[in-house]
């Protein structure tokens, strides 16, 4: 009995507490401080615990009701896990959680700069061949990005932390044009591989 | 109240009770039934003290039908009514399994308008899902009588690729056997179980599992008790009987056996490449002869005739590494799972590829039913201080037709499951009250490439203009990676839902040529995604241009009204076989031609509703 006392924590033991964890805010779910910077490694273990207890597997035996229930928590801390692991959507959940709407892009949220930038590198990668010949080229595209895109996080945390929030969503944008740059480097990179 | 029993999960009626859970590998080529008994979970033999079971089943008239090794046997004298490799036909329709093998012996019942497969036999007409529960009814009474009692629970391993419709069907079967499903596992997470447990490694496996009739890759990563599935592809055509069938194609032109073989001479003809095949594994060198050829064959040679195969299984292997975003270093275990990995081939190409030997200490016919049987083992909850856990993902993006026949992805392949996802969407037309949903699994761009799962209506949408309504479509994927799928009017709560149930008209490709053809298609994909939006978007124009022409007809001169009408026909014949530039151009035109007509509707239409306020609303109005 006692092993079945260790599976089932508090917080599981009755109904208003799971409807408060599910509305949780992600950060305090995990045990996080609501910050750009988080240990990944603290997170997923945090995450794994938690599904130990949530997952529907733990209620293979019980109610539909209770099967039910363990199927929407557990989705819940599937799709928290998944919002803060990625950082960029770690940075639109942050932004949420200060009321900026990051699907709403303003002109102003883009400089002709920035958009000067990513037309060059678009064009850098269009102008690859498409064969295995291009790998390495893509390779060093991909480490320029990579490097860019960690000076943007860098920023990001910065204007979080001064609640700058109109220049954090700025910032937000480009690390989102990079994103789908490294998304099409790597569809290019399949293409080469023949995938 | 019902839900304080969360706190209970897998009551026990006593916590001495040891209740009787299994585990079932249905296998296209045997299956197999484990339970835990005292020391481990073994394999349940039958009366004969046999535990594989040959995945067979011959229907006779007015009799029960005979499951097993007769089965098999009986095929070569009456194919026709002697099934085998029924799993390869669940949840697939008839043209897709014809078109995959024109050979099958079956004679499919025609008269079934959902293009199901249904076949006709000596004991009446049989579906897969019936023919699955047939096996399983036989392996059902194996475990109770091994078990002396009545089955409390089961776990049924699946392959990972399976698609929704075949995970569906599988559950049917088991239903139909009278089986109390406890959980659909995957067969790759479960043959890391069996491993993982025995172990008790932290760190990244990858399971390779090449059966008779299908093959999976899955990476997993075992952290403190918690098996997490990172990254699974695979290919659902793919298998050992792959092999024999090329063994086959080589004995026909050694032969020089020219024209097609009988039913019945081209199993037997299987099967003799089968032992071959089994034979090879043990031995350098085999003597052969068939019919009245005799000769050799010897593991170069079927190095050489089975390369591409065993290139697709290593090419596989490097695409889930590549999803996990891991390099072969990082792989500290390589599982082996089904019958076809014991082909040294196989073996010396995945030692290769990984840079390490694979683990193979258990049987890898049975290494899945075996972590089927500790994983019911531990939901029925007969072993709590296992506190383990597993986090499989879902093999296929999910999504939603969307105008224009597009596919927006809702919940992208390798997402951990279970999964609740939303997205909003809204009407097309001014006024529209229904909305068609069409669900569908894949991963090109267009619905036309993907497998259609289920479509639905939303009915009772309150009328609005085009695109004010919002509809919320969630789906939602269970831990045995089920869907469901709901959509809801958000301001007047309109809801309709539908659990997915295997569609049988499908013409589709098989899966893993729809993921082949989404890599090879990407270019072509988003050349005609952009075709399919600049028809969308010119329509919608040409819609909207003639709505106000009607409305207010009398703000055009006939002048303007006769270029529009030459632009709008030129725009038409551009929609229907333009290219998207065209279109472009041509819908750019148009806004010019009908620019001062706007302008006018623009200034009427303002006016109208400033009418009836007065100049201090207005003001107020602005200020705040």
């Amino acid at each position: 009995m006692t092993n079945k006392e260790h599976r089932c924590s508090p917080a599981f033991k009755k109904q208003p507490s799971h409807v408060q964890q599910i509305k949780q805010n992600y950060f305090q779910l995990f045990k996080q401080s609501e910050s750009f910077e988080l240990d990944v490694s603290t997170l997923a273990e945090n995450y794994r615990q938690l599904q130990l207890e949530a997952h529907p597997d733990r209620f293979a035996a019980a109610s539909e009701t209770e099967k039910m229930r363990a199927v929407q928590l557990s989705s819940y801390l599937n799709e928290a896990y998944d919002t803060l692991k990625s950082t960029l959507r770690r940075a639109a959940y942050l932004l949420s959680l200060h009321d900026v709407d990051v699907e709403q892009v303003e002109q102003s949220d883009l400089s002709m700069d920035l958009l000067l930038e990513q037309i060059q590198l678009r064009e850098a990668l269009d102008e690859l061949p498409k064969d295995s010949s291009a790998l390495p080229a893509l390779e060093n595209l991909k480490a320029d990005v990579t490097v860019k895109l960690a000076g943007m996080e860098r920023k990001f945390a910065d204007g979080l932390q001064r609640r700058e929030f109109g220049s954090a969503k700025k910032v937000f944008h480009e690390m989102q044009f990079l994103h789908k740059l490294l998304a099409e480097i790597d569809s290019s990179e399949e293409q080469c591989l023949g995938y | 109240m019902a839900l304080l029993q969360i706190s209970e999960p897998g009551r026990k009626p006593a916590a001495a009770m040891h209740r009787r859970a299994v585990g079932i590998d249905l296998g296209t080529t045997n299956s197999l039934v484990t339970a835990s008994c005292g020391s481990g979970v073994e394999a349940l033999p039958d009366e004969d003290g046999g535990q594989l079971l040959p995945s067979a089943v011959q229907y006779r008239k007015n009799q029960t039908p005979v499951v097993g090794a007769l089965a098999k046997a009986a095929a070569i004298d009456d194919p026709e009514n002697s099934i085998l490799s029924v799993k390869r036909l669940l949840g697939k329709s008839r043209s897709e399994i014809l078109s995959q093998d024109p050979f099958i012996p079956y004679q499919f019942d025609d008269s079934r308008e959902d293009g199901a497969p249904a076949i006709v036999t000596a004991a009446g007409v049989k579906d897969p899902v019936q023919i699955s529960a047939d096996i399983l009814r036989v392996l059902r009474d194996r475990a109770e009588a091994c078990l002396a009692g009545e089955l409390e629970g089961v776990v049924i391993t699946v392959p990972a690729y399976f698609n929704d419709a075949q995970r569906q069907q599988t559950k049917d079967a088991a239903r139909l056997a009278g089986l109390p499903v406890l959980r659909l596992l995957n067969e790759p997470t479960a043959a890391a179980v069996a491993y993982g447990l025995d172990t008790s490694d932290q760190g990244n496996i990858v399971v390779f599992d090449l059966g008779g009739g299908t093959f999976d890759v899955s990476l997993l990563s075992l952290q403190r008790g918690v098996f997490e599935v990172l990254a699974t592809g695979g290919d659902t055509n793919l298998g050992g009987d792959d092999f024999d069938r090329v063994l086959c194609d080589w004995l026909m032109q050694v032969s020089s056996h020219s024209g097609t073989l009988s039913h019945s001479k081209r199993i037997e003809l299987l099967y003799l490449a089968n032992q071959i095949r089994h034979q090879l594994s043990d031995e350098e060198s085999v003597d052969v002869s068939y019919g009245a050829w005799t000769g050799k064959l010897d593991a170069e040679l079927f190095t050489e005739l089975t390369q591409d195969l065993v290139n697709r299984t290593i090419n596989t292997c490097r695409r889930v590494l590549r999803d996990a975003r891991l390099t072969v270093d990082a792989i500290d275990n390589i599982v082996l799972v089904g019958g076809a990995t014991r082909m040294p081939v196989i073996r010396n190409a995945v030692a290769e590829f990984f840079g390490k030997s694979p683990l193979v200490n258990i049987d890898p016919d049975k290494v899945v039913a075996i972590g089927a049987g500790i994983q019911a083992d531990v939901l029925i909850g007969n072993k709590s201080e296992d506190n383990f856990l597993l986090l499989d993902v879902n093999p296929l993006s999910l999504g939603i037709e969307t105008m224009g026949e597009l596919v927006e992805k809702i919940i992208p392949r390798n997402t951990t499951i279970p999964v609740a996802k939303a997205q909003e969407f809204t009407t097309f037309k001014d006024g529209q009250t229904v909305m068609s949903l069409h669900v569908v699994q894949g991963e090109r761009e267009l619905v036309s490439d993907c497998r259609s799962l289920a479509r639905f209506e939303l009915r009772g949408i309150p009328p609005m203009v085009a695109g004010a309504a919002k509809i919320r479509v969630t789906f939602q994927v269970d831990a045995d990676g089920l869907l469901s799928v709901t959509a809801q009017e958000l301001s007047t709560n309109t809801k309709s839902e539908i659990q997915i149930k295997p569609s049988y008209g499908l013409n589709a490709d098989a899966i893993e040529k729809m993921l082949e053809s989404s890599r090879d298609h990407a270019q072509a994909d988003m050349e005609s995604r952009a075709l399919k939006e600049a028809q969308l978007e010119a329509t919608q124009l040409i819609d909207a241009l003639a709505n106000a022409s009607k409305v207010d007809g009398e703000l055009l001169s006939a002048e303007e009204a006769s270029r529009m009408a030459d632009v709008v026909a030129r725009l038409q014949s551009a929609i229907s076989d333009g290219s998207s530039n065209q279109i472009h151009a041509l819908s750019e035109e148009l806004n010019q031609v009908s620019g001062d007509f706007a302008a006018r509707r623009m200034d009427l239409t303002i006016g109208e509703a400033l009418r009836g306020h007065s100049i201090d609303e207005i003001e107020r109005s602005t200020d705040e």
